[in-house]
């Protein structure tokens, strides 16, 4: 008999019932879209804040070594555990040396480095590392050095020097010569515009240091450091540990890598692996905080629309406390219709906002998403919430309604 | 004489200020046909309302079939209603989207379980046999009235209250009604309450009582008047 | 006191049993309270004196077999009820006199409370327990049976008319509950060992019977029938073979409630009166329903927990250990570490990129064993230590520490040594290429993940 006054309740009122049910649906679907996207988001924005620098610096650790790394260790970078979170890396070898061109004379660093280097590792993919990956927001007027004497010069020591691409800058250290072709010029708005990149090769000879590198910088995505990434490892249980090593913290991650490069020190970059951190978190509370909003608004819809739907119906609720209804009995009705538009429209709600996060992600991040399953069960419960908190008044109301003042007439 | 089903000693209701019934002294004993008759505002359908447990007193005594109105709660007010009374109102409610036979079904689903059978059974007993799958607004006045009685007396009711039930109808279909009502009551024995301003209507009745600002100023019995 | 904690969910299943007695023997209150405080301080005690009497795995077999029992008795009822149902409804109504007597309410509630007290025993560490803590532990349960059952009591009084429990609810409730309390026991769990039996039974099943089909080319053998055959062999089946066996007679009990005829009203002319009836018929129904419906969340509970067991392993943290000169490990048996103090200690050896887990243990029988913290058959998780056994993380397979040392099955693999007076000598090369061997096949691959 429930059902059957349900059926004819949905059937000869579609208006009231299509109204709760659209504020349902809207609420479960941007719930399901926010949700969908705030665990890709990290993912994405963390991709897209790669983009402002490399966040772990490895140098040479003060005891072992000799004051620089080996180069031949650079292709275990990837073959860590980590390899797949690591996005690029490029090494650097400095010295100081005195430039010369078109007769003007200056001082400044030279620094040997990858730019767009192939890198072969057996057993992996072949991937391109340099600085050209690891530091996209360098403005380089010009073209990126191909052949072993062409080089990129900082904006700043350009102008000291008066150089231009195609100029050739004569290098000077200890007495070594070494020409150097600009091929560009390199605009960063920091030190790097007081130095003149050259591949790393030819910068070993002329500092007479083969094979070596003074410090390797390492792009790798991290998740945001928790108050758990911040304990010290050696103090971990052997859970703890295993935990920390499988979660790519920017700690545990210089950790890895620190590993593979013999006498090495890895150090996270504080400002930036920190700086990403809290703006993730931020940006995951927003999206959070958006998403109970919308629920909180679309309870509020069903709340007015039940409570628009229960004044309509008031003379039947009084009618059926008339003929002997008890509270339990009223409810059971209308908590019944409430629950049954709920369950549907958390699942058109899911089907919607599946394909809202679907939108969202093209047209903002230019990509396609997997939406997890477990959006579902969520989609279901949000609705189901909403349908509760939004029917709690409506039905308090309604049982407080008195049949003999409704039926008075 | 049978038993009283009806009794009430001082039964005062206020609303506010408002005295819609001064202490009312009534005695109604089991299987009569009682009329109500008084001006509107006479406090008539106050006191139906206080006998069928719509309403609750604000002082006095009311037993109704041996229970204690006072005493129960308002869940026990529901069950009290859906065992003990069947209620019939001037503007013959129905629940809009169900069918005459769901609304007689409604009746039943609150008081134990619907049967659907039975429901039907008891729309041909008032003659709408013809009419079950209609919805309210697809029958007359009269059709409408009748699936009410329908309704009021499918949980075999100890007690019928009428709140000017052909208060809307014509003259044919009021004469239909009662006719109805007292072929009905003749084969349930229930008690009959009818509250009415209509002289023709009341005097279907075996007793009048008539009301005036909640007091009882007059009754008489059928036999009396002739 | 943590000792004291540990019997609380056991005393809660009980307490929850002697509330279903009650309400199941509805009348019979003085003869429930007596035999559920009788039965179990006996049990309590009994359990005792079986845990002295004999070595542990002999009790711990003897109440496993009694909960088994109890689970092939609410089987047989429950087939017993559907298809007494289906044939004709009279058949329990002579015992149903015989349900209410009073000699039949003390007996039954008296054994069930023995159970459960031998099973909330067994989670206490009673093997060799003393004479003096045996009378304690006997005075305790006593206390402890007098203070539940009146608290019980006071809380029966408080419920609606309306929980009412059937003597099949009665039954499936409290086979339920005592199953749940002994989930919690590795020793006495019934869901796991149920799993492997199927498994092993259906896998020898197929081999037995369709060996002749199992030749690859066959006939009739398309590549989708290769499918199903693997899932047969695959881990799952055991696990939903078992939640079928676990589930199956809550279920048919429910459906023998459902399945009830509600009784017959076409005599009585009234509508209201019949409906009335009727309605009673139904409620009475459901009220019967609320039962076997909360034992299937029961049932549910007890094959997590056996999936899941709480129970708290010993497992240290393995210890960076380094080869000498000559390639050998040594491991000191004094000093932070005291080998020989029956307990597993786990080491962790690195040479290069490869890596070997082992630890040493002493076992019962006085000899010191090397192993591989993993075994031929499971992804290497590892092995944890409890009482008198050793437990393989992956399969969740309890291992006596007998056997540890011992070769096969998921047993830890054996690594050979030389025993020392100060200490035990491993190769560094054996162990290495034993790891290797073993996991090379069972690893996961480790691989930079999201």
């Amino acid at each position: 008999m429930l059902l059957r006054i349900l059926k004819n309740s949905f059937l000869k009122r579609p208006k009231s019932v299509f109204l709760v049910f659209l504020s349902i649906a809207m609420g479960a679907s941007v719930a399901t879209a926010f949700l969908g996207i705030a665990g890709e988001i990290s993912h994405k924005m963390a991709l897209e804040l790669r983009s402002y620098g490399a966040n772990i610096l490895l140098e040479p650790s003060a005891v072992e070594g000799g004051g620089f790394l080996r180069e031949e260790d650079l292709p275990k970078i990837k073959t860590v555990f980590w390899k797949y979170n690591i996005t690029g890396f490029a090494p650097y070898l400095y010295g100081v040396a005195d430039f010369a061109a078109g007769g003007r004379k200056e001082r400044g660093v030279v620094s040997g480095t990858w730019f767009t280097k192939q890198l072969e590792v057996p057993g992996e993919d072949i991937s391109i590392q340099g600085i050209k990956g690891i530091a996209p927001w360098w403005d380089v007027s010009g073209n990126w050095p191909d052949g072993p004497d062409e080089a990129i010069i900082g904006a700043a020591l350009a102008k000291r020097l008066g150089v231009n691409t195609g100029s050739d800058v004569e290098t000077s250290v200890r007495g070594r010569n070494q020409r150097f072709r600009v091929v560009g010029v390199v605009t960063t708005g920091g030190f790097e515009e007081e130095q003149l990149f050259a591949p790393l090769v030819t910068v070993q000879t002329l500092l007479l240091k083969p094979g070596k590198v003074s410090r390797v910088q390492v792009s790798a995505l991290t998740v945001p450091m928790d108050d758990f990434g911040k304990k010290d490892p050696a103090k971990m249980t052997k859970d703890e540990y295993e935990k920390w090593y499988c979660t790519a913290y920017v700690t545990s991650v210089a950790k890895n890598v620190e590993e593979v490069m013999a006498g090495s020190r890895a150090k996270p970059i504080w400002q930036i692996a920190s700086a990403e951190g809290s703006l993730l978190k931020k940006l995951n509370s927003v999206m959070l905080l958006l998403t109970v909003l919308a629920l909180v608004a679309s309870a509020t819809a069903v709340s007015t629309s039940l409570m628009a739907s229960m004044a309509e119906r008031s003379p039947e609720i009084a009618l059926m406390k008339a003929i002997g209804a008890d509270r339990f009995q009223i409810s059971a009705i209308f908590v019944g219709e409430t629950l049954i538009i709920s369950v549907a429209g958390g699942i058109i709600g899911y089907l919607l906002g599946d394909q809202l996060a679907q939108i969202i992600s093209r047209t903002v991040f230019n990509s396609a998403i997997v939406s997890p399953l477990w959006l579902f069960p969520t989609a279901i419960i949000s609705a189901l919430v909403v349908a509760i908190a939004g029917s709690v008044t409506p039905l308090r109301r309604a049982l407080l309604i008195e049949p003999v003042t409704v039926l008075k007439g | 004489m049978s038993e009283n089903i009806i009794e009430t000693s001082g039964l005062t209701r206020n609303y506010g200020d408002i005295c819609a019934l001064k202490p009312l002294e009534l005695k109604v004993p089991e299987g009569e046909w009682l009329s109500v008759m008084g001006h509107s505002g006479s406090g008539k359908s106050t006191f139906m309302n206080l006998v069928g447990g719509l309403d609750r007193p604000s002082a006095g005594s009311l037993k109704v079939g041996g229970e204690d109105l006072l005493a129960l709660t308002e869940d026990g007010l529901a069950r009290f209603r859906r065992k003990f009374v069947g209620i019939i109102f001037q503007q013959h409610h129905m629940v809009p989207y169900l069918t005459a036979v769901e609304n007689v079904m409604l009746a039943q689903y609150f008081h134990s379980v619907p049967d659907e059978a039975e429901a039907r059974s008891a729309l041909e007993r008032v003659g709408l046999g013809h009419r079950l799958k209609n919805r309210p607004g697809e029958l007359s006045g009269g059709e409408q009235q009748r699936v009410c009685i329908a309704r009021a007396i499918i949980n075999s009711p100890k007690l019928l209250l009428g709140d000017e039930p052909t208060g809307n109808l014509d003259h044919k279909s009021t004469v239909m009604i009662m006719e109805l009502l007292k072929e009905l009551r003749a084969e349930e024995r229930f008690t009959v309450i009818m509250v009415t301003h209509n002289q023709e209507v009341a005097a279907w009745g075996d007793r009048t009582i008539y009301l005036d600002d909640g007091v009882l100023v007059r009754e008489e019995r059928m036999g009396e008047k002739q | 006191m943590a000792i004291i904690l540990k019997t609380i969910p056991h005393l809660l299943a009980w307490s929850v049993i002697v509330l279903v007695s009650f309400r199941g023997f509805t009348g019979r209150r003085s003869v429930v309270t007596l035999s559920s405080i009788s039965g179990l301080i006996i049990g309590v005690s009994g359990s005792c004196i079986l845990f002295r009497s004999f070595p542990g795995a002999i009790p711990f077999g003897i109440i496993k077999s009694i909960l088994g029992l109890s689970f092939l008795l609410l089987w047989g009822v429950s087939v017993a009820s559907g298809y007494s149902n289906a044939v004709r409804g009279e058949a329990f109504c002579r015992s149903k006199q015989f349900f209410q007597s009073s000699i039949c309410a003390g007996t039954v509630t008296g054994i069930i409370s023995m159970v459960a007290g031998a099973v909330s025993v067994c989670a206490l560490p009673v093997t060799g327990i003393s004479a003096l803590s045996m009378v304690f532990l006997a005075l305790s349960s006593a206390l402890i049976a007098y203070f539940i059952v009146y608290a019980v009591r006071f809380i029966e009084k408080r419920l609606p008319e309306s929980f009412m429990v059937s003597p099949l609810g009665m039954v499936v409730s409290v086979v339920s509950l005592l199953l749940f309390s002994s989930s919690s026991i590795l020793r006495l769990d019934l869901f796991s060992p149920l799993s492997m039996k199927v498994m092993k039974g259906i896998h020898d099943f197929v081999h037995q019977f369709m060996e002749s089909i199992l030749i690859p080319d066959h006939l009739f053998v398309r590549p989708i029938v290769w499918k199903y055959i693997g899932f047969l062999f695959g881990n799952g089946v055991g696990f939903w073979g078992a939640m079928v066996i676990w589930f199956a007679p809550v279920f048919l009990i429910i459906t023998a409630f459902l399945s009830e005829r509600l009784p017959s009203v076409a005599h009585i002319r009234q509508g209201a009166q019949r409906r009335t009836l009727l309605a009673a018929a139904v409620t009475l129904r459901r009220c019967r329903l609320v039962m076997p419906l909360l034992s299937i969340l029961i049932f549910a509970a007890a094959a997590y927990q056996s999936s899941y067991p709480s129970v708290e392993y010993w497992d240290p943290k393995p210890l960076a250990v380094t080869a000498s000169q000559a390639g050998e490990i040594f491991i000191p048996k004094k000093g932070e570490i005291n080998l020989e103090d029956g307990k597993l200690h786990k080491y962790l050896f690195k040479k290069g990129d490869k890596e070997a887990r082992f630890f040493v243990l002493k076992g019962p029988a006085g000899q010191l064993t090397v192993d591989l913290d993993a075994c031929a058959i499971c992804k290497p998780d590892g092995y944890g230590q409890t009482e008198g056994t050793v437990i393989c993380y992956y399969c969740k397979t309890l291992i006596p520490l007998e056997t540890v040392g011992k070769p096969g099955g998921c047993n830890p693999v054996p690594v050979q040594f030389t025993e020392k007076a100060d200490g035990v000598i491993i190769d560094a090369i054996t162990l290495i290429n034993s790891w290797g061997a073993t996991v090379q096949a069972t690893a996961r691959v480790k691989e930079g993940g999201k």
